[in-house]
């Protein structure tokens, strides 16, 4: 199949044509002028993002003070009793439901099914219009674990009972 | 069994290794861990005199972390730990029974399940009277009756 | 001759340079095989990556987060002796006493709460605009992993102060666990060192949070990193043309 003669390319000499499968695999590569330079472009964003994460952390240190209460004591609840707000929903969710269900099942079938969500959605596209069931069952997830997160932080007061934050405000950072 | 040649006996032999010393780092790390001590706070607290429990209310034990409650002139000491998430259960006198603070559960002044998320009525400690005062055993609880039943 | 290109051409500078100041692509290219830092990220990337509207910065934002809370938590740890004899009133000191003491918790407090919101809103972003399709899945399962471990690390962090907020909420975050059928009650006795909160908790609690979730999340960090480098240049199957990121 080759030709007989070497060709000459450029200032190179073309000693065969090999088939198979570029380095890259069966995976499409962009054209070359649709990316650009990391260095600058994408540096200089990164270092700027972190100056401005940077700049916010001191903001509020400079102007909010970590809370500190009394110290531990192992006779007395506090009332009502907080968990940090990143665990509110489940305490919320701990109130209404068996602990077995609120407190081991939820929370592991959402480290699961968020675990096992690129095997389940085996849809290839990026269009939002055709991946509209995995992204309202997403959305819908994402809206009621936030709803019940700010419950369970804002809208709980003694014995965990319903309150309005702005007439009795019980978050705890 | 198939024939095994010295290659893939070795090949297999380093992989066995390594398994064993891991299953071996897993089950030291475990017992490493492992606290040894006994349920409960493993101590026998004295309290009062049957005659100073009272009949309506209770008798906090803070040594013990639990309440004397007299009930029907028997006296019984429950664990002031909530059985639903561990928290100090306090008695609400206005009320008349027990009020979790942190998920709402709610039992009577018997130490019976009412409402809320816990899974069963109030743990109990066993007393005994000795010497005319009161002791009470925690180095073992007796977890409550189920929700609907009563104690007996 | 500028005086960075000199020290970058004597005999020590060059050593540890190794190549000249980067000027051209070419050079820059080059960089990323003779610079650590550098070599975490790719030589080019897609036009739509270095949008704000792309990633936000989200992912870049729970990093510099992290290395708030490690310097911080480097500072605090000279201050602090994990007893419930001293924690508490080591907390005091740190604030009343020590010289940017009240400041350098206050960055670790809050720094630490951003850094839970930045992960999971990373997280929500990485899915909104599918980049966990293949051939990127594994990349999303350990952006999972480190999900977790920011929540652990913020919960083992949650105990230290040995305050009234901290007790309780660690009471009812461990009793938890002892609902997990079967394992439940060895689980939770493992976390505690005990019947129930005490010295041997805070312990247990300090080592897993200045050591052991740390190091792993140090760890997995670099594999997400390097797998985000590796499938930098992919263009997906609908990719072309599709605005929406």
């Amino acid at each position: 199949m080759l030709d007989p003669d070497p060709r000459i390319i450029g200032d190179k000499r073309l000693l065969g044509v090999v088939p198979g499968k570029p380095p890259i695999g069966d995976r499409k590569q962009p054209a070359e002028e649709d990316t650009v330079m990391v260095w600058p472009n994408l540096l200089v964003r990164h270092a700027v993002a972190a100056l401005v994460v940077i700049v916010i952390v001191v903001l509020i240190a400079m102007f909010f003070d970590a809370p500190l209460r009394e110290i531990a004591n192992p006779t007395i609840t506090p009332n009502p009793e907080k968990a940090p707000w990143y665990f509110a929903a489940l305490q919320e969710l701990l109130a209404l439901f068996h602990p077995l269900v609120a407190g081991v099942l939820v929370p592991g079938a959402i480290i699961m099914g968020l675990v096992a969500l690129p095997y389940i959605d085996r849809n290839p596209s990026l269009d939002p219009r055709k991946r509209q069931i995995a992204r309202t069952a997403f959305t819908v997830f994402m809206v009621l674990w936030i709803a019940l997160t700010l419950i369970g932080f804002m809208f709980r007061g003694e014995n965990w009972s319903w309150v309005w934050p702005w007439e009795e405000w019980h978050g705890e950072l | 069994m198939s024939e095994m040649t010295r290659r893939s006996f070795l090949s297999t032999a380093w992989k066995v290794g390594f398994g064993l010393l891991a299953a071996a780092g897993v089950v030291t790390t475990f017992d490493l861990l492992k606290p040894h001590l006994a349920a409960g706070f493993d101590a026998i607290v004295r309290t009062v005199a049957p005659d100073a429990v009272p009949t309506t209310g209770v008798l906090e034990v803070r040594d013990a972390r639990g309440y004397l409650v007299k009930v029907d002139d028997d006296v019984l000491a429950f664990s002031e730990v909530c059985t639903h998430l561990g928290c100090r259960v306090p008695y609400v006198d206005e009320n008349g029974r027990f009020e979790c603070p942190c998920h709402g559960s709610k039992f009577t002044r018997e130490g019976d399940y009412i409402e809320g998320p816990a899974p069963r009525g109030m743990d109990e400690y066993a007393t005994e009277v000795v010497d005319g005062v009161i002791e009470i055993d925690t180095t073992e609880v007796i977890a409550g009756p189920a929700p609907g039943s009563e104690r007996t | 001759m500028k005086t960075s290109e000199r020290i970058r051409k004597s005999t020590i500078g060059s050593s540890f340079f190794r190549s000249p100041d980067r000027v051209t692509e070419r050079d820059r290219a080059a960089g990323h095989w003779s610079n650590f830092l550098l070599h975490l990220y790719p030589v080019r990337v897609r036009k739509v990556e270095i949008t704000f509207k792309y990633t936000a910065f989200l992912g870049v934002a729970s990093v510099v987060l992290f290395g708030i809370l490690t310097v911080t938590g480097i500072f605090l740890m000279f201050f602090y002796v994990p007893s419930p004899t001293y924690a508490y009133g080591d907390i005091q000191t740190i604030q009343n006493e020590v010289a940017f003491g009240q400041f350098l918790r206050n960055m670790h407090r809050w720094a630490a709460h951003l850094m839970v919101l930045a992960v999971a809103a990373h997280l929500a972003r990485v899915f909104y605009r599918g980049a966990y399709k293949p051939p990127k899945e594994f990349n999303w399962v350990i952006g999972v992993v480190l999900l977790v471990l920011t929540l652990l690390l913020s919960f083992t962090g949650y105990l230290l102060p040995w305050d009234q907020l901290a007790y309780w909420a660690v009471t009812v975050g461990t009793a938890m666990a002892a609902y997990v059928p079967i394992v439940g009650d060895l689980v939770q006795e493992l976390m505690l060192g005990g019947p129930t909160v005490g010295s041997a908790t805070l312990l247990r609690f300090y080592v897993l949070h200045v050591a052991v979730l740390p190091v792993a999340l140090v760890g997995v960090l670099t594999v997400h990193i390097w797998r985000w480098r590796k499938d930098s240049m992919l263009t997906m199957d609908s990719d072309q043309g599709a605005t929406d990121a």
